[in-house]
This record gives C-alpha cells, structure tokens and sequence, in this order.
C-alpha cells in the first residue's frame, strides 16, 4: 500500500514519489581508472542483508537525489540525506 | 418455525421493516439486520453449501470471519459473489443468491461428493489427476471447477464508482468494542487526533451482544453515549463500515470503506466502497476475540454454531437461533449463552460440558452433562439431534440448535502482517499478539483480556500510554463499573474425541481431521505444508475461525505444543478487498495519466488519428478526403514534405533550460561529442551515452545566450534525462555550476519541413531567414509578426529544408493555424508522426528503435560524434572496451527489398542467404520500416552483423511471426540526399 | 501583416456548459497567472530566497531549496523577469504557459483534497502560507494552503486536463462545481 520516506527537503512523503536508482555506494572512478575500476562501478553490486545506501530521487517532489540509508529487511530507515551535500561533504 | 425473531429484543428497528429476497423468495427483515439475522428471523438457516463435498451449511459465526453464509448479493453487473451473509448490512430490495448449489439449493446434485469424499481427501488434486497431462486442462480442471468453487464474478463491467484517500491521525484505534472505545475516548480527550475505524456498520463490537450493565446502564447504551461524546470531538474521525486489512511500512495502514454498499441504488457521486491509506503515529489494535469452533463428529450440521454467534444473533438482531437449543461448551461462555436463551424463554436442550466440574450455574432446571461430549449429529438441512457420549454412553438428545464453544482466540492478525509470528501461551490456549515495538500495542480481548472491565481498562491504558508518548496530557477518564459479568475462562479441547462422522476443522474448504491426519501421515505435517496439501485456511475466511483448531490438531498428531507447530504466515488483506477498491478512480481512460499536446486541438481539427504515445496522444497521420487507408494518408504526407511542405506536432520533445557559467562544461561532459565551442545562436546534435558506453539519447542543444542553454530530448527519455542530468550535477560534479528547470510544458513546438518552408515562415516572422542571416543550425529567438517572441531552430529530422518553431503553448494553436493559412498556397499539409518516422528512415536518422539499449554510436554510424580529444564524459571509459568495438558487432545498414512487393517489417530477423532459417543462424534484425513513396518501395533500417562492409549483399529476411522469407539487398542507410544538399538551401 | 495570436486556455473545452454560480465547494481555474521558474545558482540560495520574498507583486511556491515557482495575478511577465534579473545567482525561466493555476475552496476542501494528494493537509501540519511540491493526482505538481479552506495547485499543463477530471471526480461528493476566474 504504501511506505513513507522522510525527505530531508519536503517531509514524510510515500515512496510512490521517488524512483529508486539503486547502490549508492560504488564511486565514479576518474576518467583514467583502470577498465577493472570502471567495471567494477558500472557492474559488480554487493548484495547485503540488512544497511544498505541507495540513491532515491524525489521526482515528484523536490527532485533532489537522496541517499537513503535503509535496511531491506526491516525496511527500517535510518537516514535520507541530499546526494549533493554527501557528495560535497566527501570532498571537503 | 424453529429460528425465529423475538418482540421488542435487540438493536434492530422492529418498526422499520426492510423487504429482500433470497434464492427468488420475498422475506421480511427489520432494519439494523444483517443478511444473515434477517434469514435466521425467517427460519432460513440453510444458506450455502459447502465447497467440496456441497454439504448444506448455515452461518456458523456472526460476523467477518464467516466460513459458510457465503451468497451473491445484487444484481446484473451490480452482482459480488462470496459476500458474508453475516456482515452484509441489509437494506430494502437486496437480491441475495446461495451459491455452489445446483439446481437448487434444497436439492443439491453435487452432495453427490459426499460419497465420493474417500476419493476426494488431502491432496487429491496432486495425486488424483497427475496424468496424463492433456487431461488436466481438457478434462479434470472444467470438472473440478463447474462441482467445487464459490460465487461467480459476472462479465459486464462494474458500473460504480470507487476512490482513494488518504487520512492522517496521532491514533488509529482499530474495532469499536469495549477496548477500543476506552481508547479512542481517553485519546479524544487528550486532544490527539483519533480516527475510530469499526468493520461493522453498527459501532459498539461485543457491547452490542452484551447483557452486563455497564456504569448503571445496558451496555448497547453506554456504548451509544461514548460514540456520542466521540463524534462530538472535532479531532475525532468515526469511520463505521470501515475494514483496516492491512498494516504496512512505517505505520501507514490500509482500510476499506463500504460507503454504499448497503444502497439498493448507490449515488452516482459518491464511490461505493472507498480505500483509505491510514498515516498513523500510533495504533491500538481493539479487534477482540473469537470464539472457537468445537471439532466434533458432524459438527457442521446447519443449526450448529458458535455461541457467541448465538448470543450475537440473540442480544443484537432479537433471533433466536432455535426452538430448543443444546449447547456444547468447554467454558463459561455456553453457560452465559445458556442463561441469555433461557431468559429469553428459549428452551435448552442441554448443557454438554467437556469438563468434569467447574463453578460456572446452568439456568434453572437445564440438565448438565458433565464431562460430556457429542460425537454425531442428525438432520439434513437444519440439527434435528444430536449424540452426546458420557464415559461410553450414548444418549440421542433432541434439539434444532446447538451453541458451541472452544474457547477464545485473540484476533491478532493485523499486527502479524509485517513478519512477527503470534506468541502462543500455555496460560490461554491461545496464540497472543507478539511484542511489535511502541507504536502498535493491543488492547482488550485482542491483547487477551476476558472480560468487559478487563477489556474496558486495557483501552484507556493503552492509549494513556499512546497520549503520553506524544507529550500530551491525560485527560481524566474513568473506567465504569461493570455489573453481572460472566467468567470466560475454558479448558482446552481441540478435538471431540469417538468421532462417527467426519469432524469439520476448516468449514470452508471441507477440510476435517482425517484429513489433517493424513497429511501428517505423509510427510505434510509442516503447518505450512498442511495449509497447502489439505488446503485448511486458504479461499475467502483465509482460515480466521479453524485456524488455530488446526494448529493444536497437527500439534496433537505430532505430539508437540501448538507453539512448535506455529502459525501459517499472515498477510494483507484481512478479509477480502474488491479489486475495483484497489482501482480506485484508474480505470479506463483515467487509468494513468494522460499528456495532452498544446497542438492537440490544431491536430484534431485538420483530422488527426491518434496514437498513444507513453503517457501522450500523438497526431499519427490526417486523413484528407478519398483517403481509405493509413497509408495513403502518410504516402501523401511525405511526398507533400519532400514537395511543398508540412507542419507537424513536434511539442512532446523534452526540453530543458540549462543555465550557469559552467554549462558548457556540464554539456561537454554529459554529451559524447564537444560542446565547448558551440557558438551563441547555434544548435548542436547531440549523443548521450550511459556510463556503460552504449547510447542512452539523443537531440539537440541550442546556445541562446552566454550561459543559457535549451536542450531537447526524445519524447519518450525526457523524464529520464532531466533526472539523468541531475544526478550527473548532484553527485557527480557539485562544483561546477550549472543548474536546469524541464520546460517542457511552457512551449508549443512545430516543426515546418519542405523545400516551401521558408517562404511560408517569413510570411509570419519580422526576421530575415533567409540562408545567410538565419543558416542551417540558427538557434535563436526570433519575432512574430503582431509581437509575440518565438523561439526559432534550423534543425532538420526529414533531411529537407526545415525549421522548429516554439511559442509559448497557449498561442500554439493559433501559430500553427496561421502557418497552415500562411502555407496554403505552397501547398503545405499537416503531417504526424508516421509521415515523420517515414521521413527519417528514408533520410537514415535514428530513434530509440535502433538506439535500443544495446548499440554504441559507432553502431548506428555515428562513430564522429564520440570525442577523442575530452578527458571525460559519461560512458566514454567503457565504450572503447573489447565487446563494444568488435568487428562482427550489429551495425546499421539500410534494407530494399529485392522483389518491389514485397513489405518489410520491424522485428524480422535477417539470415544469410541460402540458409536455413532459424535464430541460432541470426545475423540481425530490421529495426525500422516502411513503405517509401520516394524510393516506390518498403525499404528498412537494420542492424546487421559486420553490416557496413556487406553493402550489396542479398540477405535473407525471415519474419516468422508472419510467415514471410524473401530476399533484400543490404544498402547504405540513405535513401534520400545523401549528399545533404536540401539541408543547405 | 499583423496576426493577433489568440490564446487559448488548455481546460478551454473542458470548461464550457458549467455552472454560472460557484457552490461552497468551488474549484477555480485561473486564467492566465504570470508564472515563472526560479533557480538558484549553488552558494546563493539563500540570497536568492531573501531577494524573491522582496520582489513586488509575486507569490513564492517553495520547490527545493534552490528552486521555486513564481506565481502573480497582477504583475506583467516582462516586469516580473526585469525585477528578477537584477538578482545576483539567480536563474529564471517563464512558465506562464507551461504550468495550470487552480483554487480548490470550500468547507469539504481537505477531504477533497485527501483524495488527490498523499501529504496531511491538516492546519498543524501543512499551515496557511505553506507551500511543497508532491504528487497530486499522480501528476508532480505544487501544493500550497493560501486560506484557511483554500489550496492552489500548480501541475504541468499537459497535465492539467487529467488532474482537472480527477478532482472533478473528488469533488462529485461535495457538489463541487468549477469555473474560470481570473
Ligand atoms: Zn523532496
């Protein structure tokens, strides 16, 4: 029927507004990276139980990209943070 | 008459008299009856029959978890089968039908299965009709279904209306009865927002059955006064005829609401049943206890059900059940059944107590049989008898009812929805609700709670706690005194032991402990093997009442406790839930949302048919005069292009406005090929790949100023880019500063091709266009005559001179109105999409039908728009891998036909010349056709393995779909101009 | 030669043959509202927020934090993208045309509302003045409170035909009726 996320920018929001991207976890090697970096982010996903970080885009809503920090057990959600501040708060 | 309505007793109306049928016969019932109390007050207890062995059966329950009283109710499309008679909420004219019985419901053929029942056991479906295997579909499965089954769904479509709605509270209280009325006033009061869903029309649950006093009045009347003070509170919402079936993700529950379903004739501006997603902070499941069934040798006899059924339809509907009722108890509920019956002056027959002794008081001169027991019954379509056992002594005791009770089984199925299993307890003998954390808690007898005061103050505790939770203050709220209650307690006894008949567990599915046995025998005593192999639990009641009967039986078999067996798992829905509910409103032409074009009405008035395009209709071609066929439209169309000229609907493109001192940078690294030097004023095409290297899509950006880019997409990858895009600038590359807003709605866009498009433009823009001063790729704002700024690009998908013309969407219409006017002395036509997909593949452009998912630029020849010289951009690293720069990769060709008849079509398969078809031999696949009027031919765009170095080879093309093999020659992908001279006119 | 393009409303057809009198329940189409996209330059979202609440004439819908819908009823466009042009980090684009301007009013306008969008529209929760992007009748649009029993929508205007029959068909059970308005 429904899940309700918590979207750092719009509030408590069904999942039915977000489309799901997938693993946020794999990083986008630089451009001269090895073909094994660059196959590994393009297509080697871990399969966890449990945590996971998965990149959600609030398309009917704010349109950010959020990382969800989820368990896809429980479907319990522990985080939803900006991509854009994760990303900028990795680099500073 | 043996069951029979009582003067001046129970809830019902007795002024207000409601007129239905059953089976073709008129009945009288009184309004606050349900389906199954007014036929009981008629003396109707044969109601259904059964699913298997078609044995007559009657209500067994008063309420949703009914496994018997299952009828059709209404009529014509109006006509829902499997509906409970129990809670079917009787109004003036209802049709109602038995159903499984044929020709009638007296006289049934099909009881027949009761004596083929040996044939008939566990798992007869696995082990009776395994083979031969044509026999299944042809022989067995129409048998099987015409004699077992319930209610049929009728052909014609339903014709109310149905909605969704959300609702939102600090509290959902789930049941009315004494728990959860407790509850929802302490919550009130405190000021949460409440909402108090009740299943049953009426509110009030066990208190409407209730003969204790509550507070110094009846307890349907302190019932009453708290649903007053309730619906008084403007932050309480009472939601009656409302079934929560479902608790789902963070608290958000599902419900459903049968808004008119007890209307003859709904109004058409109202839904007839209403799903509701409850948002709640908190929930307090009050959805009580049920009684339990007694498995005893024919204890399905109709007459025979449970006591608090018999008390219900006594107490609340003024029915008694019969003329002489026996009861058959292991607890203190029969004797309060017995003393409700007796005081209303029903005889009773006697008192079977399983027990040896206990200190609940028979009425007055009624016969206890102490550690007693009933191993047959007798009577056909309703009890005429039954046979009671003491320590080996039969004795046949006359009766035309028996109430039976089992004990209680805390109803805890919404709160086991979401993975935990209920807790089975020694104490109770029965499963309790597991420990879901804080924001879920039972109350009442769903928590396990026996008695009304229990009952009473477990819901003012529980949601204490809740109000507490929230930071809000208790008001005051006293639990009344309650006067003349009963003691509910029981001995467990799962099974009647001395059976002579076949002794019912699962009613509904005619499931009985020989049958539990066997599958225990074999191997299928796992609770969830058992469920499947003697299918006990499953169709409608989903097993609510023989459940946990079954349970302790499989426990009993196996020697182990009732804990160690478990439950089955449960899940959505509680009772069943109409698929027109789940619909809602997206039905038909509303089913999905629907994108209408600002052109739409510019196309519908040239005579436009219509495509469904994802969520868009688009003009596919216009009709014009004579014109018999779609062809000959689009024949038309395209030569007039190539002639003269034609307007065509291109607004659906996505386009997005892309600002900021970085923007070029962004574009340079989102597209494949250079985007650095794109002049101010100049459109460039361009290829965007996924980091995987193969194309993603395509279109063309245009500089309109510094650092203001517009950048179209595909119709159908315009939602995808623009998130793609702002996933590449949200993670990817924070720094760089750019930023974008769809304005895909804001404008109007035609596209105006031919070799008279220019004439006819100038005719309306006050800009000179002419080759010098607006050239090929001119991207720039441009005015109308009268004013209004348009936005003007020489951008060309036909291979012919053309131009895209933006407006703001409101003015589309009368834009393309004055370029038809303008245009009608060159002969300009409007053309649609299929003119337009004609125009390109003879000029050899591609769409999403070549760039699938699977090729690389280099694959559609586009092999100068992957950049050698940017150190990066999206799906560069991966598309130079081995695999994507093979040699014998799919890459596009063009396709004729040898012999000029011959149609080609999309998704036919190419094999070399001379071999025998089949798809291990595949060397491709046309991916685009059509019939070209230019070239007089069906000519095609394929991908074709090492394509561009066969150029003049024959090929086979093989469409096994259609039957078809002839030979094409393979040919450059132009058809039209390959030296792009109409381009540049 | 001069053409005076005629503008054409997109609920145009489907407005024709209603009610001349609003009940209490009334649903209002606006005609034509000045209606931009604003967006702010990353680093300057919050100057640009504090110099949108000061641009004269214009109603800010929140979107994101670095974007918002400009909506006015009295403001010409041209003045409106003069004002916001002069803002340091801030882009715009018109969206006069490509967004639908309606007013859902009455004294049953959250049930009616219940049906269409997913977020608690109860005054503790979603105040007067406030404003979100979400799902409203499966279309992203823009929701904001502007009265105690008052809701605009924004949806795209390819959208706004299905959104309008759909909450017509909310409406149905409170005799909402519908009409443009300026
Ligand atoms: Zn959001």
């Amino acid at each position: 029927m429904a899940s309700l996320i918590t979207c750092p920018h719009c509030g408590r929001r069904p999942k039915e507004e977000f489309s799901i991207r997938g693993d946020a976890v794999p990083e986008r090697p630089e451009a001269a990276a090895s073909e094994e970096a660059w196959h590994a982010y393009v297509y080697l996903r871990e399969n966890p139980r449990g945590a996971i970080r998965e990149y959600w885009h609030h398309v009917a809503g704010c349109r950010r990209w959020l990382v969800v920090e989820r368990d896809n057990l429980t479907h319990e959600v522990f985080a939803v943070t900006d991509a854009r501040e994760a990303a900028t708060g990795d680099a500073a | 008459m043996t069951s029979s309505r009582i003067a001046n007793v129970g809830l019902v109306d007795h002024s207000r008299v409601v007129k239905f049928s059953f089976d073709g016969r008129t009945y009288k019932g009184f309004e606050g009856d349900t389906l199954a109390s007014a036929l009981l007050a008629n003396d109707q207890m044969l109601m259904g029959r059964s699913f298997k062995y078609h044995r007559p059966r009657g209500p067994v329950t008063a309420g949703p978890s009914e496994p018997n009283a299952l009828v059709t109710i209404g009529k014509d499309a109006r006509t829902e089968p499997n509906t409970r008679a129990t809670v079917a909420e009787l109004y003036s004219g209802l049709v109602a039908r038995s159903q499984n019985a044929w020709p009638s419901l007296n006289f049934d053929i099909g009881s027949i299965n009761g004596a083929l029942s040996p044939m008939l056991g566990a798992g007869f479906y696995y082990k009776t009709f395994m083979w031969p295997a044509a026999f299944w579909e042809k022989v067995y499965e129409p048998v099987i279904r015409r004699a077992a089954g319930l209610g049929k769904a009728v052909m014609e479509a339903d014709p109310d209306r149905y909605e969704k709605s959300w609702a939102h509270c600090d509290l959902l209280v789930v049941g009315s009865g004494p728990a959860g009325l407790m509850a929802a006033l302490t919550a009130g009061r405190a000021g949460l927002r409440v909402i108090l869903a009740e299943q049953d029309f009426r509110l009030g649950g066990s208190l409407l059955s209730e003969t204790a006093m509550i507070g110094g009045v009846s307890a349907p009347d302190f019932a009453a006064a708290t649903i007053a003070e309730l619906a008084d509170m403007p932050n309480v919402t009472i939601m009656p005829r409302t079934t929560v079936f479902g608790w789902y993700d963070d608290m958000v529950f599902g419900a459903v609401e049968k808004v008119q379903k007890h209307l003859a004739v709904p109004s058409a501006d109202k839904p007839v049943e209403r799903l509701w997603r409850i948002a709640a902070g908190r929930a307090i499941l009050a959805s009580g206890a049920e009684e339990r069934p007694l498995v005893f040798g024919g204890n399905d006899r109709p007459g025979i059900m449970t006591a608090d059924a018999t008390r219900t339809y006594l107490n609340r509907y003024g029915v008694a059940t019969g003329r002489k009722v026996a009861v058959f108890t292991n607890g203190g509920s029969g004797y309060r059944t017995a003393a409700d019956l007796s005081a209303r002056g029903v005889n009773i027959a006697a008192i079977i107590d399983s027990r040896a002794a206990s200190a609940d008081f028979a009425p007055y001169g009624v016969r206890v049989i102490r550690s007693g027991s009933i191993v047959d019954t007798k009577g056909g379509k309703r009890l005429s008898g039954i046979m009671t056992n003491r320590f080996g002594y039969d004795e046949m005791i006359d009766c035309d009812a028996l109430a039976m009770s089992g004990g209680w089984s805390p109803i805890v199925h919404l709160m086991c929805q979401r993975g935990a299993r209920p807790v089975w307890s020694d104490e109770a003998q029965a499963f309790l609700v597991p420990d879901v954390g804080p924001l879920f808690a039972a109350a009442g007898s769903a928590a396990g709670h026996a008695t009304v005061s229990e009952c009473l103050r477990d819901g003012a505790v529980k949601a204490h706690a809740a109000v507490e939770a929230v930071g809000r203050l208790v008001g005051h709220v006293n639990t009344p005194e309650v006067e003349g209650e009963y003691d509910p307690s029981f001995a467990p006894l799962w099974y009647v032991p001395g059976a002579r008949s076949k002794a019912f567990v699962d009613f509904q599915n005619d499931v009985h402990v020989d049958d539990l046995a066997l599958a225990t025998r074999e191997g299928f005593g796992h609770v969830e093997h058992a469920k499947r192999y003697t299918t006990s639990g499953m169709a409608t009641d989903q097993g609510k009442l023989g459940n946990v009967n079954a349970v302790a039986l499989l426990a009993g078999m196996r020697g182990v406790s009732p804990a160690e067996v478990g439950t089955t798992t449960y899940r959505p829905f509680y009772t069943p839930v109409s698929f027109g509910a789940l619909a809602g409103t997206a039905r038909a032409e509303q089913s999905r949302p629907i994108r209408t074009s600002p052109l739409h009405g510019w196309a519908k008035k040239n005579g436009a048919t219509f495509l469904e395009s994802g969520l868009w209709y688009r003009s596919a071609y216009f009709v014009q005069g004579e014109e018999k066929t779609w062809r000959e439209s689009v024949d038309r169309e395209v030569l007039n292009v190539r002639q003269n000229a034609g307007l065509c609907d291109v607004s659906t493109l996505g386009k997005i406005e892309i600002f900021g001192r970085d923007a070029a940078e962004f574009l340079n690294r989102v597209y494949s090929n250079a985007f650095l030097k794109l002049p101010v004023g100049k459109a460039r095409y361009g290829l965007m790949l996924r980091e995987d290297g193969i194309v993603f899509d395509d279109g063309t950006t245009s500089r309109l100023s510094e650092n203001h880019y517009v950048l179209t997409t595909t119709t159908a990858y315009a939602a995808e880019v623009m998130a793609h895009l702002e996933f590449a600038s949200q993670t990817f590359w924070p720094d760089l500063d750019v930023c974008f807003v769809s304005t895909s709605d804001q404008w109007a866009q035609m596209s105006l091709a031919g070799p008279k498009s220019r004439a006819i433009l100038q005719k309306l823009v006050e800009d000179d266009l002419s080759d010098a001063s607006f050239p090929f790729l001119a991207a720039r704002e441009v005015q109308l005559k009268g004013g209004l700024i348009a936005r003007l690009f020489r951008i060309s998908f036909s291979g012919e001179l053309a131009y895209e013309l933006a407006v703001p969407a409101g003015y589309g219409e009368a834009v393309a109105d004055a370029i038809m006017e303008a245009g009608r002395g060159e002969g300009i036509c409007a053309y649609g999409v299929e003119a337009l997909d004609v125009l390109r593949i003879e000029k050899g452009h591609v769409t999403h039908s070549e760039l699938d998912g699977r090729t690389t630029a280099d694959d559609v020849g586009l092999s100068k728009m992957m950049s050698k010289n940017k150190p990066d951009f999206i799906g560069k690293r991966l598309s130079t891998r081995y695999g994507l720069t093979a040699a014998d990769r799919l890459q596009m060709v063009g396709l004729k036909p040898v012999e000029l008849d011959k149609p080609l079509k999309a998704g036919a398969a190419l094999l070399r010349e001379g071999v025998e078809p089949s798809m291990t031999a595949g060397q491709g696949f046309v991916s685009s056709a059509c019939f070209s009027p230019h070239v007089g031919q069906w000519i095609g765009l394929a991908m074709l393995k090492s394509g561009r170095e066969r150029i003049g080879e024959k090929i086979l093309v093989w469409d096994a779909v259609r039957s078809s093999e002839f030979l094409a020659e393979v040919c450059a992908p132009v058809f039209v101009d390959p030296e792009n001279l109409n381009l540049h006119v | 030669m001069s053409i005076p393009f005629t503008h054409r409303h997109i609920l145009e057809d489907r407005m024709s043959g209603y009610e001349p009198s609003p009940n209490a329940n009334h649903l209002t189409v606006l005609r034509r509202p000045v209606i931009f996209s604003a967006l702010a330059h990353a680093g300057h979202e919050a100057s640009v927020a504090e110099a949108l609440s000061l641009v004269e004439n214009i109603v800010v819908r929140s979107v994101s934090p670095s974007d918002w819908l400009l909506v006015s009823q009295n403001a010409e466009a041209g003045a409106i993208a003069a004002s916001l042009g002069a803002v340091p980090g801030l882009s715009f684009a018109e969206q006069s045309d490509g967004q639908v301007l309606m007013a859902v009013s009455g004294p049953d306008v959250r049930k009616i509302l219940a049906k269409c969008v997913a977020v608690d529209l109860h005054a503790d929760a979603f105040a007067e003045g406030e404003s979100a992007p979400m799902m409203i009748c499966r279309v992203a649009g823009n929701l904001a409170r502007t009265g105690t029993d008052t809701f605009e929508i924004l949806v795209p205007r390819s959208y706004a035909g299905y959104v309008f029959d759909e909450l017509r068909e909310a409406g149905r059970e409170y005799a909402m009726t519908r009409g443009f308005g300026e």
